[in-house]
């Protein structure tokens, strides 16, 4: 069987959309900024950061701060014009993060612009210079083991996501029409990072929103079905495995203009646009808002949440990461998740047939209604137990992937079938639903984060 | 907070990992979760978790079993009067039921959670809502006459070998409920299986005894060269009878009505594989028909085995092997785990009981033989099945010519 013709659509049926509330509405708005911007390096995967400014020197917005040490040419630049103000260390003395005070100018160092007629001609090198020393490089990454891409290969193909079926992803459209040129510049830039195709995954729904510039190499593909419909690791599994000794490169569609920027503009992009939903924001201020970059996260939830004890999560809330309130907006992050920790016990719940809320499984009265949105907390309802119920986990996952077998595999660090499992198509994220699932609440997650994480060092 | 739980946590402070009975902390932790869902939250993504957990899992099963509990008291009040030759009220049949049930159903409880307890206790585990399976699902396959230190001895050897030493519920090789069974069946066989398994000896002493033998113990013995439906009839067993269950035999097998209730809560919600059931209920039917082409095809053989003229629909309503399918068989734990080797893995239980059934000169009843059989057979089909998953896995990434 050899498949040459690409498909433009592709229906998935396994999967759930988790009918969270609070999910950002289509909109565009402004925030204020507040406080001293941030460069936090070890946001990216394996780079080990060097400073490059001292404390007190004054710095442009797109000065490089920070650079890495397993690759020189790869810096992390200052977000706003200002003066470097401390620098935070964690752990052993990794660089945790360099602040920068804003001196109100937001003055920009200026970068040569390319014209976007260039850009369709120019060489590899060219985009990949630009990129590193910009640090925009580090918002692509590279499959397997979803690292920052290795620049002196190339990718068999590259994977643009434009798709947000994760509760919640910011929408790419929302993007992609605020800053036309600076997406068509992203895509172009991306084209000439390798000699095969680059498949834009759009959702279904989403016909002719993306202004996807006309060559033979770009293929926008529609995907239908429930979360994770929207996930790489399904898209790459559909249109072009990943087979042993390849690799792919994959982008994120929201993150498209802050790489056209820097290419086209000629200066650091000061902004980027992050989702703000879950049911823990009020209800007005849930949609999409453009910030600074590497902004403390009040910027953006000041005066917008609800009361209660809150849990921010950078990411969507399956598989973003939690945040304290007081943290800075990671570079990679377009959309910020907010819930309430629940803490709440109920009697007897476990073996009340009439619980109201929403459950997957039909054990539930409510779960033979459609589905409404639901303020959802952080309970976990219920214990952590052994792997009790089987070919569960496989109703989540829209990929010819046996999950309960594999996790067994990586559990029993029996790695090569792991990989014969498909434990190499896999990133943390595409478990996650798989998680939400579990009756016995166990850590997908991190079992495939852990397995990927040893397999990666031990070098396959 | 409930005023339950404030009194509840009124013990911490002495059962608690500082407090002097600390030993008691599963039986306290698995007291309050049993009553109040636990306050723990997500400590990483995914930051929300669905309502489903393994006790509302578990919980389902026992409300699928119950039209059988209620029935098997039933019976057993029905076939104690039947037996003394009385009629008596109603409502004294379900007392003389529940005489006889209740007991047994206390006594799996107390003594398998005892040893539940004292292993969470040495191993520092949580209780397994397991067990709150395992604890009806054993007393409902013995006879309303076992004796009740027989159940003791039953429910420990379940607990203890058929699933403690292998690390307690989701490590366990066998069905534990059925271990338990199969060590009464083989132990004590008189209290269990063969032409006496029915024999009630009212403490009255009205009558000194009397014993009735189940359908199945029935067709077997039918004499050579005579039919075994008339057999059957003969010894107050019809189709109808054995279907709605007013039969001597285990407390909850006996009817298939109340089993198909059970079946459709469990194949409704999701918690029965529909695999298992439906590919155990084929093989059983399917292999059952073939017994009766043989018979049809070789009228010596079917003289000198009446049983293999039983029609094949008869091995459904007979002895447990429905309950045994829809109950025991889709433990998930014991069965097979792909999707495929449950087909397989029902199908091949149905199959082997009625080979058992039919072909085997010892006993009478195979579905608790061909399930545990089949337990052990679960990882060998997954295997097979994985190994095909590979290869198919292998081919779909080559079959990927562009790029």
């Amino acid at each position: 069987m050899t498949r040459t013709n690409i498909p433009d659509r592709i229906e998935l049926r396994r999967g759930l959309d988790v009918p969270l509330a609070g999910a950002p509405k289509a909109e565009l708005d402004e925030t204020a900024e507040v406080g001293p911007v941030a460069v936090q390096p070890l946001e990216a995967p394996g780079v080990k950061p060097r400073l490059l400014v001292k404390v007190g020197e004054s710095v442009l917005r797109g000065s490089p701060v920070v650079y890495d040490k397993t690759c020189p040419e790869l810096k992390f630049c200052s977000p706003s014009s200002g003066t470097v103000r401390g620098v935070e260390l964690g752990p052993r003395r990794a660089l945790l993060r360099i602040l920068i005070e804003p001196d109100g100018r937001d003055r920009a160092l200026a970068l040569e612009p390319m014209s976007e007629r260039s850009l369709e001609h120019a060489k590899a090198e060219q985009i990949i210079e630009r990129l590193s020393s910009t640090g925009m490089w580090a918002l692509l990454r590279e499959r397997p083991f979803s690292k920052i891409p290795n620049p002196s290969v190339r990718p068999k193909a590259v994977f643009v996501n434009a798709m947000n079926t994760a509760p919640f992803q910011a929408d790419a459209a929302v993007v992609a029409q605020a800053y036309p040129e600076e997406f068509r510049a992203g895509l172009w830039a991306l084209r000439r990072l390798t000699d095969g195709p680059v498949f834009v995954c759009v959702p279904d729904r989403a016909v002719g929103v993306f202004p996807c510039p006309d060559d033979p190499a770009f293929h926008v593909v529609r995907f239908a079905g429930p979360h994770p419909a929207g996930n790489t690791s399904v898209h790459i599994h559909h249109l072009a495995p990943i087979r042993p000794g390849e690799v792919v490169w994959t982008a994120r569609a929201v993150d498209l203009p802050l790489i056209g920027a820097v290419l086209i503009r000629g200066e650091y992009p000061a902004k980027r646009i992050v989702a703000l939903g879950g049911p823990g924001v009020r209800e007005d201020a849930a949609r999409h808002y453009r910030i600074r970059l590497g902004s403390p996260i009040a910027g953006l939830t000041q005066g917008r949440l609800g009361a209660g004890d809150f849990r921010i999560i950078a990411g969507d809330a399956l598989s973003g990461t939690a945040i304290s309130a007081d943290a800075y907006l990671p570079m990679t992050c377009s959309s910020v998740t907010v819930l309430f920790e629940d803490r709440e016990r109920h009697l007897l719940a476990w073996a009340n047939p009439f619980t109201r809320g929403f459950s997957w499984s039909r054990t539930f009265l409510s779960a033979w209604r459609a589905p409404r949105p639901e303020a959802m907390g952080t309970n976990r309802h219920g214990a952590v137990r052994a792997m009790i119920v089987t070919g569960l986990y496989d109703r989540f996952l829209p990929m010819n992937i046996r999950l309960d077998f594999l996790i067994r595999a990586v559990l029993a660090q029996d790695w090569e079938e792991a990989i014969a499992l498909g434990l190499l198509e896999l990133d943390p994220e595409d478990v996650a639903l798989a998680a939400y699932a579990c009756p016995s609440k166990l850590d997908l997650v991190g079992i495939v984060r852990d397995g990927l994480a040893r397999l990666a060092a031990e070098g396959v | 907070m409930h005023p339950l739980l404030r009194w509840l946590h009124r013990w911490k402070p002495w059962i608690g990992p500082e407090g002097r009975w600390r030993a008691l902390w599963p039986v306290y932790e698995a007291t309050e979760t049993f009553l109040f869902t636990p306050d723990d939250v997500t400590s990483g993504p995914p930051h929300i978790r669905d309502r489903l957990d393994i006790k509302r899992y578990m919980i389902t099963v026992l409300y699928a079993l119950v039209p059988c509990i209620l029935f098997g008291i039933y019976n057993a009040g029905y076939q104690y009067h039947r037996a003394l030759g009385d009629a008596a009220p109603l409502w004294r049949v379900w007392w003389d039921g529940l005489r006889f049930v209740v007991p047994i159903i206390v006594t799996s409880y107390a003594v398998g959670g005892f040893w539940e307890v004292l292993f969470a206790m040495v191993r520092k585990h949580e209780i397994n809502e397991g067990f709150l399976i395992t604890g009806i699902l054993f007393p409902l396959t013995l006879p309303p006459t076992i004796p009740l230190w027989q159940v003791a001895v039953g429910i420990s050897f379940g607990v203890v070998i058929g699933k403690e030493i292998f690390g307690g519920v989701g490590y366990n090789v066998l069905n534990p409920a059925l271990t338990a069974r199969a060590f009464l069946y083989f132990a004590y066989p008189a209290q269990i299986s063969g032409d006496s398994v029915w024999a009630v000896v009212p403490a009255t002493g009205a009558v000194d005894g009397f014993t009735s033998a189940t359908a199945l113990a029935v067709a077997r013995a039918t004499p050579a060269g005579t039919d075994a439906l008339q057999h059957l009839a003969q010894a107050g067993h019809t189709l109808r009878s054995m279907a709605v269950g007013l039969e001597p035999g285990s407390i909850g097998e006996t009817s298939v009505v109340a089993v198909a209730i059970g079946m459709a809560l469990l194949l409704l919600t999701g918690v029965g594989s529909a695999r298992i059931i439906l590919g155990g209920l084929f093989g059983m039917l399917t292999t059952g028909a073939a017994v009766n082409l043989l018979a049809k095809a070789s009228p010596a053989l079917a003289s000198a085995h009446p049983a293999w003229s039983v029609p094949f629909y008869y091995q459904l309503v007979m002895g447990g092997a429905f309950f045994g399918i829809v109950f025991m068989a889709t433990d998930p734990v014991s069965a097979a785990a792909t999707n495929e080797g449950k087909w397989v893995y029902g199908f091949l239980i149905g199959f082997l009981t009625v080979l058992v059934r039919v072909f085997n000169p010892a006993y009478p009843e195979g579905n608790m033989l061909a399930i545990l059989f089949m337990n052990v057979m679960a990882p060998l089909i997954d295997y097979v099945v994985i190994q095909a998953h590979i290869r198919r896995r292998r081919r779909y990434l080559e079959g990927f010519a562009h790029g």
